[in-house]
């Protein structure tokens, strides 16, 4: 018995050296972040593609996950340090009790529901058996969605029976072809490929709900990688900010190096960067509209008191605090 | 006589299992309110009955559960009739027979939720999708069961029926059928845990199959709520159906059929 005890100790001893030592001996802080793929996660592909993780000092683990919801699982999990989520995902998390907080703003992007039905031309036309596929319940689409039935059918969930849960690629091929689903709530380049289909169009789009852009995805990080490295957490922020800007400045050459990825010519990826309504910003935009809107319908039981709930300093730094009335970025985080 | 003794005993192993499952449930509770893990990852039971009687209170649950007995019925419905025709066949041809074993020997190690894909492309994302991949993960185990049960009726056995005159659908009746009984109830029993499973697992990975959604998509939604109370609810719910088919449907047949016979030495 007291062999195996000290075997044991031994063993734990080890595993303890070896978890340590690099962390102390390596120049770079590790980071274990939350990989995804797709136009969405351009700046971090491109960080990645960049080494611009390694100048800020980062050693970046990367894992992948095959779903927003496998994310936020191995964020809860303590698997990852830091993740890409929308802000519905991330306020339900909050809401429950993730220990979490908002890092940067990721994308704003243009969302939409398409379908190839004529004969839809507002949510009204919708039919019970008419399918509506989202990512996932709780994703920023079907939140979306809510908003959209209770603005203009009376109630969020008017819809909730015609909804599939669908994946990105899945849904565009069904819809495509016409099989199963009626419409699809989606996002560039899905958005893109299915609207250039002879007939397909909007039904209602993102401005049209929310009222102003929003942040689509928002960058999460544990609270206890942001208190117990510090350092880690401020690099990993200017390294996505550093490429993002270099995104921004230089178009092209993003495109011709993320093409590979997307498995897309050139152009094509040039095209869809640029598209009207594209935004690769860490600014926050609509951190409450979403929070309250949850609340109201019961998707979430409580609403963040202050911005500090749910949001670090380098975002509360970034929105202020005006005195008398609300700032222009301070508006900007409600519907 | 005999089945008093066996009620006897059935109630002493109820009386045991039950024991064992509130010693378990016991433990869950203790082990949750120590916090040693997050209650947002190990929720106390507690709070998973909480959760689930407000559930139940609110008629959603009911609902999902009547649409995935509904889908598990159908789908298994379908898989009977199936199973009951190609044995049939089988049985009165060998060249369908090995016509069938070949099948069997293809299909049947191939998981019913692999083939969910190619049954979205060909049907749809609708109810009839789940149906179908109900269809086949039950079909497989039936007919297998039901073939090797067919087969095994001795040939002493039919010869006896024959001399005592029954022929044609008397002989199926009195004979084969229940010869091969202890095999069909065995395939129906592996086929609806496997159709249960096949309904569970096709909501999840593919979302509501149209109006409520069933047990499947009941969990799936909870899931990306993060109401792991609520999740693991949805995965009581299932068990305590499994329990209450097993205790009441199969048991009950096997009781009257396979034990009064004396087929089974338990």
């Amino acid at each position: 018995m007291k062999k195996t005890i000290g075997i044991l100790c031994c063993f734990l001893l080890i595993a303890g050296l070896s978890f340590t030592l690099p962390g102390t001996a390596a120049p770079g802080q590790e980071i274990r972040i939350a990989g995804q793929f797709g136009l969405v996660y351009a700046p971090l592909m491109v960080a990645k593609k960049r080494g611009i993780f390694e100048k800020y000092g980062l050693k970046p683990v990367w894992k992948e996950y095959g779903s927003g919801g496998a994310v936020r699982e191995a964020l809860v999990a303590g698997e990852v340090d830091v993740g890409f989520m929308g802000i519905p995902p991330f306020l339900i998390g909050w809401d429950k009790g993730c220990q979490w907080k908002v890092a940067m703003g990721f994308v704003v992007i243009p969302v939409g529901l398409v379908t190839y039905d004529p004969a839809i031309k507002s949510l009204k036309d919708f039919k019970p058996g008419d399918k509506i596929a989202v990512p996932s319940p709780g994703s920023v689409q079907h939140i979306l969605l809510a908003m959209a039935a209770e603005e203009e059918l009376g109630s969020a969930n008017a819809l909730d029976n015609n909804i599939v849960a669908m994946p990105h690629p899945d849904a565009a091929a069904a819809l495509i072809s016409k099989k199963g689903i009626k419409a699809h709530f989606t996002t560039p380049p899905y958005l893109f490929e299915e609207l250039s289909q002879p007939g397909f169009h909007l039904v209602i789009d993102d401005l049209q709900i929310f009222g102003h852009p929003f942040s689509f995805n928002v960058g999460v990080a544990n609270q206890r990688f942001h208190d117990q490295k510090p350092a880690a957490y401020s690099s990993f922020v200017n390294a996505i900010g550093e490429a993002m800007a270099w995104i921004n400045t230089n178009k092209k050459a993003a495109a011709n190096l993320l093409a590979p990825e997307f498995k897309l010519s050139p152009e094509k990826t040039l095209e869809y960067l640029t598209w009207e309504g594209m935004n690769y910003t860490t600014a926050p935009y609509g951190l409450m509209g979403f929070a309250e809107f949850m609340q109201k319908s019961g998707y979430i039981k409580k609403v963040p008191r202050s911005f500090e709930e749910i949001a670090y300093e380098n975002i509360l730094a970034f929105i202020g605090n005006r005195a008398g009335v609300p700032s222009e970025i301070e508006s900007l985080q409600y519907k | 006589m005999k089945l008093t003794r066996f009620k006897k005993s059935l109630r002493n192993k109820t009386l045991n299992q039950g024991m064992f499952i509130i010693g378990m449930m016991i433990l869950w509770e203790l082990l949750a309110r120590t916090e040693c893990f997050p209650p947002l990852l190990f929720p106390s039971l507690s709070s998973i009955l909480i959760n689930l009687a407000t559930e139940i209170a609110s008629g959603e649950i009911l609902g999902m559960i009547s649409f995935s007995l509904y889908l598990v019925g159908v789908g298994l419905g379908f898989a009977i009739l199936t199973a009951a025709v190609i044995a049939t066949l089988a049985m009165i041809s060998q060249l369908i027979s090995d016509w069938v074993q070949a099948l069997m020997a293809i299909l049947h190690p191939l998981p019913g939720i692999a083939v969910l894909p190619i049954i979205i492309l060909w049907l749809g994302t609708g109810p009839q999708s789940i149906i179908a991949v109900i269809w086949f993960s039950a079909v497989w185990p039936l007919i297998a069961n039901l073939h090797t049960g067919l087969r095994s009726v001795s040939a002493t056995q039919i010869e006896v029926g024959r001399n005592l005159g029954l022929k044609g659908i008397t002989l199926v009746r009195f004979v084969l059928l229940p010869g091969a009984f202890p095999y069909i109830l065995t395939g129906i029993r592996i086929a609806w845990a496997r159709a249960w499973q096949a309904s569970v697992a096709a909501e999840m990975v593919f979302g509501a199959s149209g109006g409520i959604g069933g047990l499947g998509w009941f969990i799936y939604k909870k899931r990306f709520f993060m109401e792991i109370p609520s999740v693991f609810g949805g995965m009581l719910v299932i068990i305590l159906l499994g329990l209450l088919v097993e205790r009441f449907c199969f048991e009950y047949v096997e009781v009257r059929t396979v034990r009064r016979w004396g087929m089974t030495s338990e």
